[in-house]
């Protein structure tokens, strides 16, 4: 929270500012009318309003957006309300995976393949999306039909998927880097085969800015944090105040141990395993939601951007200790990373030097820190 | 505890790197001959996101921003920011996440060559509703709300890349066609320009289209090689994208069986040309998709000057070995 705030800090003094032009959206209940002289007269509700030409312009885009843009005003370049929430939201796609690869490290495991599980999902999804908004039945594509079955449908597919991970780990008692490596390969090709190497779009308008893309304030899309604090919130729990979740400190910490004081091994790393899939499943939603269309390339890379979210705040890839307040927080200062690149106007390739070195800094300190730890006890 | 002393840590190496980035280089700049950013001159930002670090040819795209960018500072007395953010290999959601981080920091205009129009239409259309305008280049999100699109016809592109094979080939054998991103609309239209020409010639037969999605280098030479050696019977290859070209001696053992005709003559494939082991280049505008995207940009600000039309586009340039050296030249100087 500490290092975020600092950041943040930074950003905002070094950022710099920004001029913007004032903005009004217009809905589609409100008359423009375009005078000669420049004069733009709105009327809304029987309220007429005049807006001089020399200061406002009227844009109307070709997906029927409505706006005036008014005189410039100075913002912060970094601390504004739309840019908070930006980086916040392109947390989530993290985050929401990075609570599952916490319980997975935790047990000393890996999952390599979460990319493909959340792209693989997103596409499942994407498919069963599209033929609700193909459907002639308007109940097809209502929010009530559409939300919910997305949601089941990409987190089940994830959840499938992880549990292969976590049967085949556990049933051909071989390291989850080989198990998640063949299925993340496996996954990315199946993509390809099943999407044509087609993106799929055109979902129903209430899954998308009725749902996930839901605008409560102009510029605010606040579903997909949401979704992420729901989502710390239910890891916390789970990892501190279950059985569950000390079964899985418990195994991280010495496998042997757990096994003869009884705790279900095999079971506990199935689950942990699902779960992670499930996970990614419901990341692969938002990111269906938000983005409005899947992709075969959804998802490359991001297991590597997962796992260092998780390392970053404070999981050892050895087992036995993270948190899922701590994975949120990884993926967050990830963002900002990437976020304050844009800020400082810095060149981006930076960005991935920045990332390179915060990751090793991390593990060494804490390397360190136990070392220096031990010696004192 | 030790979580927060790793986040510390964290925050410390990325102040510390950041700070160094800052020393080291800005947003690039093109303002006139001494001009400051202080003195009332106004500031314009241009994001420019083109599909991937990887291929050279937006190396050019973004000279040619920056040389727009010098000339209209010039012309209209501001100075003019290309802010170049370019995932390293092709990510539609990175390009979606960076043109709604420039939205947010309110540049003035974004020009951006999509890998995935579907992906990207919904960023672009919120961005133009912040009032930022939007230009498409090389590949085009032709439902968003975006200014204009300026490249290449990519049907035409696609058919003369056929049409060029065709003649190389004496109009008849088998084609094996290479394209890089199977998402990415203008290659999606090339193949369908390849594929629309091959039927006006009754001896040509398409025998496969493969994908190269991440558009590496390496990757499409060796399907390429794989591909040759398990089917012999290619007698023609026609790239969509010079992407395997942009190797060194990654040909030995097709083209001595097959003709390849290929878009973009950069450094490396011209190479390939010289040495005889390709038949043709067919170039793009590729100084043009910077350069044009920045000026159209900034003449819609100025001047509130709209694109001669939706769908700018220009000519190809046809490059066989005896121009090489020439086209080499001006590669040399858009890398000035």
């Amino acid at each position: 929270m500490l290092v975020i705030a600092a950041m943040m800090i930074g950003l905002t003094i070094f950022g710099g500012t920004k001029t913007i032009p004032l903005r009004v959206e217009l809905d589609s209940s409100a008359e423009v009318v375009e005078h000669v002289d420049g004069v733009i007269e709105v009327t809304i509700d029987s309220q007429t309003m005049s807006y001089n030409g020399d200061q406002w312009r009227y844009q109307e885009t070709r997906s029927g957006k409505r706006t005036l843009f008014g005189p410039e005003t100075t913002q912060n370049k970094f601390l504004n309300k739309e840019n908070l929430l930006l980086v916040l939201t392109n947390a989530s796609f993290i985050a929401v995976m990075a609570v599952g690869m916490t319980g997975v490290i935790i047990l000393a495991g890996i999952d390599l393949s979460v990319g493909s599980i959340y792209g693989l999902s997103a596409l499942v999804g994407a498919m069963v999306l599209e033929t609700l908004s193909q459907s002639d039945a308007a109940w097809m594509s209502s929010g009530i039909v559409a939300v919910p079955l997305a949601v089941l449908v990409c987190c089940g597919v994830g959840a499938a998927c992880g549990l292969a991970n976590g049967a085949m780990t556990v049933g051909f008692n071989v390291h989850p880097f080989v198990i998640t490596l063949g299925m993340m390969a496996g996954l990315r090709g199946l993509m390809i085969v099943l999407t044509n190497a087609e993106s799929i779009g055109g979902f129903p308008e209430s899954f998308t800015r009725g749902f996930f893309k839901l605008e409560v304030l102009s510029g605010i899309h606040p579903v997909p944090t949401a979704i992420m604090v729901v989502v710390a919130l239910a890891g916390m729990f789970v990892l501190s105040l279950t059985v569950f979740g000390r079964r899985v400190f418990a195994i991280g910490g010495n496998e042997t141990a757990a096994r003869y004081a009884g705790v279900p091994v095999g079971r506990v790393k199935i689950v942990v395993y699902t779960l992670m899939g499930a996970l990614a499943g419901l990341s692969g939603c938002i990111y269906l939601g938000y983005y409005g269309a899947g992709e075969p390339n959804a998802g490359m890379g991001f297991e590597l951007k997962v796992i260092a979210a998780t390392v970053i705040g404070g999981a050892s890839l050895m087992g036995g200790r993270g948190t899922a307040l701590g994975a949120v927080l990884g993926a967050i200062v990830i963002m900002l990373i990437d976020n304050g690149m844009v800020t400082l106007g810095i060149p981006q390739n930076w960005n991935q030097i920045v990332m390179g070195a915060a990751i090793i800094v991390a593990v060494v300190v804490d390397q360190s820190k136990s070392r220096f730890g031990a010696r004192g006890r | 505890m030790k979580s927060m002393s790793r986040l510390l840590a964290v925050g410390l190496a990325t102040a510390a790197m950041a700070l160094g980035g800052c020393n080291k280089s800005e947003e690039e700049t093109a303002s006139t001959d001494g001009a400051s950013t202080d003195g009332g001159q106004k500031t314009f930002v241009i994001g420019v996101i083109a599909k991937a670090q990887g291929n050279p040819v937006f190396k050019a795209a973004r000279v040619g921003a920056l040389d727009a960018a010098k000339e209209l500072g010039d012309k209209y007395g501001v100075e003019i920011k290309i802010d170049w953010r370019t995932p390293n290999t092709e990510d539609a959601q990175q390009q979606a996440q960076f043109v709604e981080q420039l939205a947010s920091q309110g540049v003035d205009g974004i020009a951006i060559s999509c890998s995935d129009a579907n992906l990207l239409t919904s960023a672009i259309n919120d961005a133009v509703a912040r009032g930022v305008i939007v230009m498409t280049f090389d590949s085009d999100a032709p439902d968003s709300d975006r200014m204009a699109y300026y490249g290449v016809d990519d049907t035409e592109a696609g058919a003369a890349v056929m049409e060029q094979l065709a003649l190389e080939m004496g109009g008849e054998g088998v084609v094996a066609v290479l394209t890089g991103n199977p998402n990415a609309t203008n290659l999606q239209a090339r193949v369908s320009g390849v594929q629309g020409e091959a039927d006006k010639h009754e001896g040509i037969t398409i025998f496969e289209v493969y994908d190269n999605p991440g558009e590496g280098a390496a990757e499409a030479a060796a399907k390429m090689k794989a591909v040759q050696t398990a089917n012999p019977q290619i007698s023609g290859w026609a790239l969509v994208g010079g992407w395997p070209l942009y190797t060194d001696n990654a040909l030995d053992g097709i083209y001595d069986k097959a003709k390849i005709v290929s878009l973009d003559p950069l450094p490396l494939p011209l190479g390939y040309l010289k040495k005889g082991q390709v038949q043709v280049l067919i170039g793009q505008p590729y100084h043009g998709w910077g350069y044009e995207s920045v000026r159209m940009i900034m003449e819609k600000r100025m001047e509130k000057k709209d694109p001669p039309s939706e769908f700018v586009t220009s000519e190809l340039e046809f490059v066989r070995a005896d121009q090489a050296d020439e086209y080499i030249a001006k590669w040399n100087e858009w890398n000035k």
